[in-house]
C-alpha cells in the first residue's frame, strides 16, 4: 500500500527549505552577481513557499476529514531529518512517565535517555500558520523590491527575510521543545538583525539589542520551563517515540497523553510550567511587562515592522500556547494569568496608543493590544476562545501587515517623516493607500463586516461565556472574566478612537506635507500588496466565520482535539455582545471624527483637562523609566562596583600575597647583619637577575 | 595511499611542531617570511595528522577495552626503571582529552595566520615558541602519565610566558610576571597533590606507578583501596590549587584579564582557547575521579563558586571599556558555565560541560582574534575610541557578530549545544536533590540560567559600541602613532585607504572556527558521542558518592523524626 502521507511529508519540508535556499542563494550570489536583482531569489523561494504551504493546508485538511473517523487524534505526518543528540541512561524514570507508559502497555525502563530529534510535523494548526506565514511574507517580500530599492545592502535585506521565514516555518513546524525554543531564537536573531539593519543609526542599533535582551528575559523563563517539563515528563518531544531499549516513550503532547487528561501533572508543577512558558510568550509576542521591545523595534524597514513585528513573529508566543493547550488544561490559575496579562495588555497598551504621535508606533502599540486580545481569547481556556485566538491571529496578520505596509508607503512618499504632526491630508496625493490603510483602520477597529469585527466579537463572546461558566477544578470569589470582559470592550472603544484619530490626521484634513517633501502614490511593487491585503483585510473574517470550517478544522489539531471533544457544538448566539461592540466602536469613531476632523480645537482643551492622564499616556505610562530606574541602572551600578572590587580588593589581596615573601625577608634581615660576604652574594644574585631581566626583555 | 596506524600519527603531531621550531631556528634569516612560511606549513600539517587522528577515534568507546580506554597508545619505558621507578612515556587519546588536543592544533594554525603581519619583531624566536607551545598542548592533553603530565602542562608556561613578556602591549611585563608566579605557585602544589597519590598507591600496593589510568582504576571505589575522606579532601584541595587558577574559578582570576589585555593576538587565542582548558581537564581527568568522596563532600561549594564565576564575571564585564579585557571577563563567566556543568555531575551536565570547554575555546579564540585585527589597524583596545566599523570593516563585522552570537548561546550555533545540555543537567541535579541541600541547588540553577541572560547583555552591547552607530575612529589611525608594533604596511602605501576589511589570509584565520561552530551546533551528537563513555567514567565515582551522601542524610533525618522505626528505613534514591 503506498503511504498517503508521503505527499504531505515531501510538502513540508519543501516549506522551509525553499525560504533558507533562497536566504542561502542571495547572501552568496548578492553582494557581487545579482546586486539589483537580489530579490529574486528570495521572492520567488517564498512565493513557492507560500503555495507549498497552501497544497499542504489542502493535503492536511482532505486527511484530517478522512481520518476523522477511525482516530480524530491521528497524527498527520512526521520527518525526521537527522539525530541533534541521544545520550542514553540520564534521568531516573519520573512518575508521569511512568505512568503514561503503563497506559500504553509498555514497562517503564529505570533510566530515560536525552534524545532530541530534528524532527517536523504537520497538523491543522501548523498548517494554518504555515500559510499564513508564507503568504504575508511573499507579499511583504514584493512590497520590499519598491520600499527598499536602492538601499546601499539591498541583498542584505533579503538575506535576512529568507532566513527569517526559514526560521519561523521551522518554529511552528518542529515536534521537540528544544527545538521549539532553537527557533524562537533563531527568530529572535533574525529580528536583531532586521531592526539593526540600518546600524549606522545608533537608535536602530540600540533598538536590536534592547529586542534581543528584552526576549532572552522572556527566553530565560521559557527555558526554566522547558527543563521542568523535561525532568517532570521525561522527554521534551511532542510525539511519541519509540525508545531504544523498546517499548513506546509518551511525548509531552503525544496521542497517549492527549487522550487521557489526568497524565497531565496537576496543581502547583502544572502551574509553575505554564507561568515559565507564558514568561517566554510574553517576551515573544510583547505582552505586558515585556512589551517594551516592540515600539522601539520600529526602528527597523517598514517591511521588517510588518512582517516580523505585527504579522509573523510576535505571534509565536500565541501559537506556543495553543500548542501547549493540554498542559495549561491542567492549570486553570496559569490560564486566568494568561486572560489577566492578555486583558491586561489589550487595555495599557491602547491607553498608551491614543497619544502617540509617531503613525509606526501607534500600529506598535495597537499590535501589541491586539496580541492582548488573542491572549485574552487564550486564556478562557476554552475551545471557543482558542479558536477564536487563532482567528484574530489571522485576520490581524492580514490587516496589521497591510496597515504598516500603509505607513510604509507614506513614510516612502514623505521621506522617511512618520511623525503625524507633521503632515495631514494625503488622501489626494496618494489615493490607494489611503483607501486601502482605510480598510486597514476598520478591519482593525472591528466594524462590521470587515476582518477584525468577526475575530474579535468572537473573542469577546468567549470571555463572556467563560465569565458565567462553570469550570471544574476552579474556583475564585473575584469575577475575574466579568472584569475583564468590559476591560476588552474598553479596550475596543479605544482601539476604535485612536485608530481614527491617526487615520483622519494622516489623510484628512487641510493637505501639509515637510517641505522637502514631494509626496506622490508608491510604485506598484508596493500598491499590489497593499490591494491584496486589503482585499484579505475586508474578506477574510467573514469568509471564514461562514461555515464552521475554520473551527472544526482547528479542532482537529492534536493538542485541541481532547478539548473540542469536551465540548458540545459551538456556543448559542452572542448577539447583545456583537450589538454592545459595535456600539462601542461606532462612539470612537464618532469621537475620533469629533475632534480630530475639522478645528481640532477641542481635544487641546480636553488634554489639558486630562493633564495627568494625557502625560501617563504619552509617556508611555514610564515603562522604560521604571526599568532603567529599577533595573538597568542598579545593575549597571553593581558591575561598575564589582570591577573596582575586582581591580582593588581581589586582585590587591593578590598583589599583597605576592608581597609577603619580600616582608619576610624584611623581618628577618636583622639577623644576617654583620656578615658582609652574605651581602655581596645577595647583591651579586640582585645585579645578575636585575642584567637577566634588561636582556631578556 | 600509505595508510599510518594512529599511534604513529599521534607521535608525529607531537614531534612535527619540535621539528618545525628546529627548522626556523636553524634557517633563521631575522626576516619574518621564512619563519612564518615554516610556521604555517608546520602548524598546517600538525592540524592534518591531529585531526586525522581525531576523526579516527571511535564513537562510544568501541574497541577501546584492550589499552583501558585509550586510542592511539604508545606505552614506553621513558626513564627506565630507576629504583621501582616506573616513569614511562606513554600517550594516547580518550574522550576526555580528544577534542581539546584536536582543538589545540586548530587554534595553533588560525594563530599563525593571525600573526602574520603583526609580528615584526624576532619573527623566528615567536614562531618557534609557538610551535613550542603548541607541542606542549598537545602533550598535556596525550599523556598518560603523571610525571610526563606535568611536565607538559609546566612547559606549557614558558612559551606563553615568553609571548607576553616579548610580544606583549604597554604592560607586558607585570602581566607575563604575574602569570608565571601564580600559574606556578597553583602548578607546584598541584604537582604536591599528584605525588601524593603516587605514594598513596604506592603504601596500598607496592607498586610505585605514575600512570594514571592505573591510579585511578587503584584508587578508584572499584580497585579497592579507595582513600579516606580527609586524605581525599588534603588531595583535593591540593589539585585544586593549580587547575582552580588555570581555569580560572572565582576568586583566582585576576591574573587572566592582565594576561589577556596585554598578550599579543595569538597569545590570547591560545590562552583562552587551550590553557584555560587544562584546568577544566585537570578537574575531570584527577579530582573526580581520585577524589570522588571530596568532590562530592564539596560538591555545594564547588557549585556556589562556578555559580559566583559565572554572575560576577558577566557584571564585571559589562562595566569594562576596554574590549579585551571585556572579553577575559566573559571567560571566566563562560568558564563558570563549564565547572558548573562538570560539578553538577550529571551525564547531561558534564557532557555538556566539557563540550562547553570545547566551544569556548572556539568562540572566544574567534573573539580573540577579531580583538587582534582591531589592535592591527586601530592599535587601541579602548570601546569608547571606536564606532560604527560595520561601515568600513563589513566582513569583520560579520565575523564579529557571527561569534557573538556563538559566544552567547543563540541555538544553531555551538554555544547553545554545550549550555543547553549543562543547564538541564543541573536543573536535574537540583531538582533531584531532596532535603534541605536542594534548595540551593535550585537557587544555583536558577541564577546560571540568568547569566545566559547577562552574556548576552555585554556582548551585545560591545557590537553595538564598536560595530554600530556613526563611524568613529582613533585620531591619526595608520599616521604611526601607535605603539611598538604599527602597521607599517599603511605607510608605505599612502595612496591606499588606511583601514582595510579582512584580507584573505584573516578570513582563512576565521573560517576554519566558523566551521566547526556551526557543526558541533547542527550535530553536537557527533562530539558528544566519542566524549561520553571516558566522562562517565571519570565521574561516575564522585555522583555515586554524592548519591551516598544524599541517602545517608535521608536516613539522618527519618532516624530523627523516628527514633525507633519499627520497620526497616526505605530511602528514597534517585540517581
Amino acid at each position: 500500500m503506498s503511504d498517503p502521507l508521503a505527499n504531505i511529508r515531501t510538502l513540508l519540508v519543501l516549506v522551509p527549505a525553499l525560504p533558507l535556499l533562497a536566504a542561502v542563494v542571495t547572501a552568496v550570489l548578492g553582494p557581487r552577481v545579482l546586486k539589483s536583482r537580489a530579490h529574486w531569489p528570495v521572492v520567488l523561494g517564498l512565493g513557492l513557499s507560500a503555495i507549498v504551504a497552501l497544497m499542504l493546508l489542502a493535503e492536511v485538511n482532505r486527511h484530517s476529514r478522512n481520518m476523522a473517523h477511525d482516530s480524530k487524534l491521528a497524527a498527520t505526518g512526521h520527518v525526521t531529518l537527522w539525530r541533534w543528540t541521544g545520550i542514553p541512561d540520564v534521568l531516573a524514570t519520573p512518575p508521569a512517565a511512568a505512568a503514561a507508559m503503563e497506559k500504553a502497555h509498555t514497562t517503564p525502563p529505570r533510566m530515560l535517555p536525552f534524545d532530541v530529534d530534528v524532527t517536523l510535523r504537520v497538523d491543522p494548526l501548523t498548517a494554518l500558520m504555515l500559510s499564513m506565514v508564507t503568504f504575508v511574507s511573499f507579499l511583504v517580500a514584493i512590497y520590499a523590491v519598491g520600499y527598499m530599492h536602492g538601499d546601499r545592502s539591498y541583498w542584505r535585506f533579503f538575506a535576512y527575510v529568507g532566513l527569517f521565514v526559514f526560521s519561523m516555518t521551522m518554529l511552528v513546524l518542529v515536534s521537540n521543545f528544544l527545538l521549539l525554543y532553537v527557533f524562537w531564537e533563531a527568530v529572535g536573531m533574525c529580528s536583531y538583525l532586521l531592526i539593526g539593519f540600518w546600524y549606522q543609526k545608533p537608535e536602530a542599533a540600540a533598538a536590536g539589542k534592547k529586542a534581543f535582551l528584552v526576549n532572552r528575559v522572556g527566553d530565560f523563563g521559557f527555558a526554566l520551563g522547558i527543563f521542568l517539563i523535561w525532568i517532570t515528563y521525561g522527554t521534551l518531544n511532542f510525539h511519541d517515540t519509540t525508545l531504544s531499549s523498546g517499548g513506546v516513550l509518551p511525548g509531552v503532547l503525544g496521542q497517549i497523553r492527549l487522550g487521557d487528561a489526568s497524565l497531565y501533572v496537576p496543581g502547583g508543577l502544572a502551574t509553575a510550567i505554564c507561568l515559565l512558558l507564558l514568561v517566554g510568550a510574553c517576551g515573544k509576542s510583547a505582552q505586558f511587562p515585556l512589551h517594551v521591545w516592540l515600539p522601539d523595534a520600529m526602528e527597523g524597514p517598514t517591511p521588517v515592522s510588518a512582517l516580523i513585528h505585527a504579522a509573523t513573529m510576535v505571534t509565536a508566543g500565541v501559537y506556543m500556547i495553543v500548542r501547549c493547550t493540554p498542559l495549561f488544561g491542567a492549570s486553570p490559575q496559569a490560564q486566568q494569568v494568561v486572560a489577566i496579562i492578555g486583558g491586561l495588555t489589550a487595555l495599557l497598551a491602547a491607553i498608551i496608543a491614543v497619544t502617540q504621535t509617531d503613525l509606526k508606533r501607534i500600529l506598535a502599540y495597537s499590535t501589541i493590544s491586539q496580541l492582548g486580545y488573542m491572549f485574552l481569547g487564550l486564556g478562557t481556556g476554552s475551545m471557543l476562545g482558542i479558536s477564536a485566538g487563532m482567528f484574530h491571529l489571522l485576520t490581524h496578520a492580514f490587516f496589521k501587515a497591510l496597515l504598516f505596509l500603509g505607513a510604509g508607503s507614506v513614510m516612502h512618499a514623505l521621506g522617511g517623516v512618520i511623525d503625524l504632526r507633521q503632515f495631514s491630508g494625503l488622501r489626494r496625493k496618494m489615493p490607494v493607500t489611503c483607501w486601502t490603510f482605510l480598510i486597514g483602520c476598520l478591519a482593525l477597529a472591528g466594524v462590521l463586516p470587515f476582518a477584525g469585527f468577526w475575530s474579535k466579537d468572537r473573542i469577546l463572546a468567549a470571555v463572556h461565556e467563560r465569565a458565567h461558566a462553570v469550570v471544574a477544578g476552579y474556583h475564585s470569589s473575584f469575577p475575574v472574566y466579568e472584569w475583564l470582559y468590559w476591560v476588552a470592550i474598553g479596550t475596543a472603544f479605544l482601539t476604535a478612537f485612536y485608530t481614527f484619530r491617526a487615520f483622519f490626521l494622516a489623510f484628512c484634513g487641510p493637505e501639509r506635507v515637510p517641505a522637502a517633501a514631494h509626496p506622490h502614490e508608491s510604485p506598484n511593487t508596493m500598491t499590489l500588496p497593499l490591494a491584496i491585503l486589503a482585499a484579505f483585510a475586508a474578506g477574510i473574517g467573514l469568509t471564514l466565520e461562514a461555515g464552521s470550517w475554520f473551527d472544526s478544522f482547528l479542532a482537529e489539531s492534536p493538542s485541541l482535539a481532547a478539548l473540542a471533544a469536551h465540548e458540545t457544538g459551538p456556543a448559542g448566539s452572542h448577539l447583545h455582545v456583537a450589538v454592545l461592540s459595535t456600539v462601542v466602536v461606532l462612539i470612537g469613531i464618532g469621537l475620533a471624527a469629533f475632534f480630530y476632523l475639522g478645528e481640532r480645537t477641542q481635544i487641546d482643551r480636553l488634554a489639558m483637562w486630562l493633564r495627568p492622564v494625557y502625560e501617563a499616556s504619552h509617556r508611555k505610562l514610564w515603562f522604560d523609566e521604571v526599568y532603567d530606574l529599577l533595573i538597568v541602572g542598579p545593575l549597571r551600578i553593581l558591575a561598575y562596583l564589582l570591577s573596582l572590587v575586582d581591580r582593588f580588593l581581589i586582585d590587591g589581596l593578590v598583589n599583597l600575597i605576592g608581597r609577603l615573601p619580600v616582608w619576610l625577608g624584611a623581618v628577618l634581615r636583622p639577623t644576617q647583619n654583620g656578615l658582609l660576604q652574605s651581602y655581596a652574594l645577595a647583591m651579586a644574585i640582585g645585579v645578575l637577575v636585575l642584567l637577566g631581566t634588561l636582556v631578556l626583555f | 595511499m600509505m595508510e599510518f596506524s594512529p599511534q604513529h600519527l599521534l607521535l608525529w603531531s607531537l614531534a612535527l611542531p619540535l621539528i618545525g621550531a628546529g627548522l626556523i631556528c636553524l634557517l633563521n634569516d631575522g626576516r619574518p617570511q621564512r619563519a612564518r612560511t615554516i610556521a604555517l606549513v608546520t602548524t598546517l600539517l600538525t592540524l592534518l595528522v591531529a585531526g586525522r587522528v581525531a576523526f579516527m577515534f571511535p564513537a562510544n568507546g568501541i574497541n577501546l577495552e584492550s589499552t583501558g580506554g585509550a586510542f592511539a597508545l604508545t606505552d614506553a619505558s621513558w626513564l627506565g626503571k630507576i629504583s621501582g621507578l616506573d616513569v614511562r612515556f606513554s600517550v594516547g587519546l580518550d574522550g576526555l582529552s580528544v577534542w581539546f588536543y584536536a582543538l589545540s592544533a586548530l587554534l595553533s594554525f588560525c594563530c599563525v595566520l593571525l600573526s602574520w603581519e603583526s609580528i615584526h619583531e624576532r619573527p623566528a624566536t615567536f614562531y618557534s615558541l609557538l610551535l613550542m607551545l603548541l607541542c606542549g598542548m598537545m602533550g598535556v592533553f596525550a599523556a598518560r602519565d603523571i610525571l610526563l603530565f606535568y611536565v607538559f602542562f609546566e612547559f606549557t608556561l614558558i612559551p606563553l610566558y615568553f609571548l607576553i613578556g616579548i610580544w606583549g602591549h604597554e604592560d607586558r611585563n607585570y602581566a607575563a610576571t604575574k602569570f608565571f608566579l601564580f600559574t606556578l605557585t597553583g602548578s607546584v602544589l598541584t604537582f604536591l597533590g599528584l605525588l601524593t597519590v603516587v605514594l598513596v598507591n604506592f603504601s596500598h600496593t607496592g607498586d610505585l606507578t605514575f600512570s594514571i589510568p592505573k591510579l585511578t582504576a587503584a584508587l578508584g571505589p572499584v580497585g579497592g583501596h579507595p582513600m579516606p575522606l580527609h586524605l581525599q579532601l588534603w588531595i583535593f584541595a591540593a589539585l585544586t590549587a593549580g587547575f582552580a587558577i588555570k581555569v580560572p574559578l572565582f576568586p583566582l582570576h585576576t591574573w587572566l584579564p592582565l594576561a589577556h589585555t596585554q598578550a599579543p593576538a595569538a597569545g590570547s587565542v591560545l590562552l583562552a582557547g587551550v590553557l584555560l582548558k587544562l584546568g577544566t581537564y585537570g578537574f575531570a581527568r584527577f579530582n573526580l575521579p581520585l577524589a570522588p568522596e571530596a568532590t562530592a563532600w564539596l560538591l555545594p561549594a564547588l557549585l556556589w563558586i562556578s555559580v559566583a564565576g559565572i554572575i560576577y564575571g558577566a557584571l564585571v564585564a559589562l562595566a569594562q571599556t576596554d574590549m579585551k579585557r571585556l572579553i577575559a571577563y566573559s571567560s571566566v563567566s563562560h568558564l563558570g558555565f563549564c565547572m558548573l556543568g562538570l560539578f553538577a555531575l550529571t551525564p547531561l551536565a558534564v557532557q555538556g560541560g566539557m563540550l562547553q570547554a570545547v566551544n569556548h575555546g572556539l568562540s572566544t579564540g574567534g573573539l580573540f582574534a577579531i580583538m587582534g585585527m582591531i589592535h592591527d589597524r586601530y592599535h587601541t583596545r579602548e570601546i569608547s575610541a571606536l564606532g560604527g566599523l560595520a561601515r568600513r570593516t563589513p566582513w569583520m563585522a560579520l565575523f564579529m557578530v557571527f561569534f557573538t552570537f556563538s559566544s552567547i548561546g543563540l541555538p544553531g550555533l555551538n554555544g547553545f549545544a554545550g549550555e543547553f545540555l549543562l543547564l538541564a543537567g543541573m536543573f536535574q541535579r537540583a531538582w533531584m536533590t531532596t532535603g534541605p541541600g536542594g534548595l540551593g541547588l535550585k537557587v544555583i540553577a536558577v541564577l546560571a540560567v540568568s547569566g545566559v541572560v547577562l552574556g548576552a547583555w555585554y556582548m551585545l552591547w560591545l557590537v553595538q559600541r564598536v560595530f554600530f552607530g556613526p563611524l568613529r575612529e582613533p585620531h591619526g589611525t595608520g599616521h604611526g602613532h601607535g605603539s611598538h608594533d604599527e602597521l607599517g604596511h599603511d605607510l608605505k602605501q599612502p595612496d591606499r585607504p588606511l583601514v582595510r576589511d579582512l584580507s584573505l589570509r584573516e578570513i582563512g584565520a576565521l573560517v576554519p572556527l566558523a566551521v566547526f561552530i556551526f557543526w558541533i551546533g547542527l550535530c553536537p551528537q557527533f562530539f558528544l558521542s566519542r566524549m561520553a563513555p571516558a566522562l562517565q567514567e571519570a565521574t561516575q565515582p564522585a555522583a555515586a558518592a554524592w548519591q551516598a551522601r544524599q541517602t545517608n542524610e535521608a536516613a539522618d533525618r527519618q532516624t530523627a523524626l523516628n527514633p525507633r522505626p519499627s520497620v526497616p528505613v526505605v530511602a528514597e534514591t534517585s540517581p
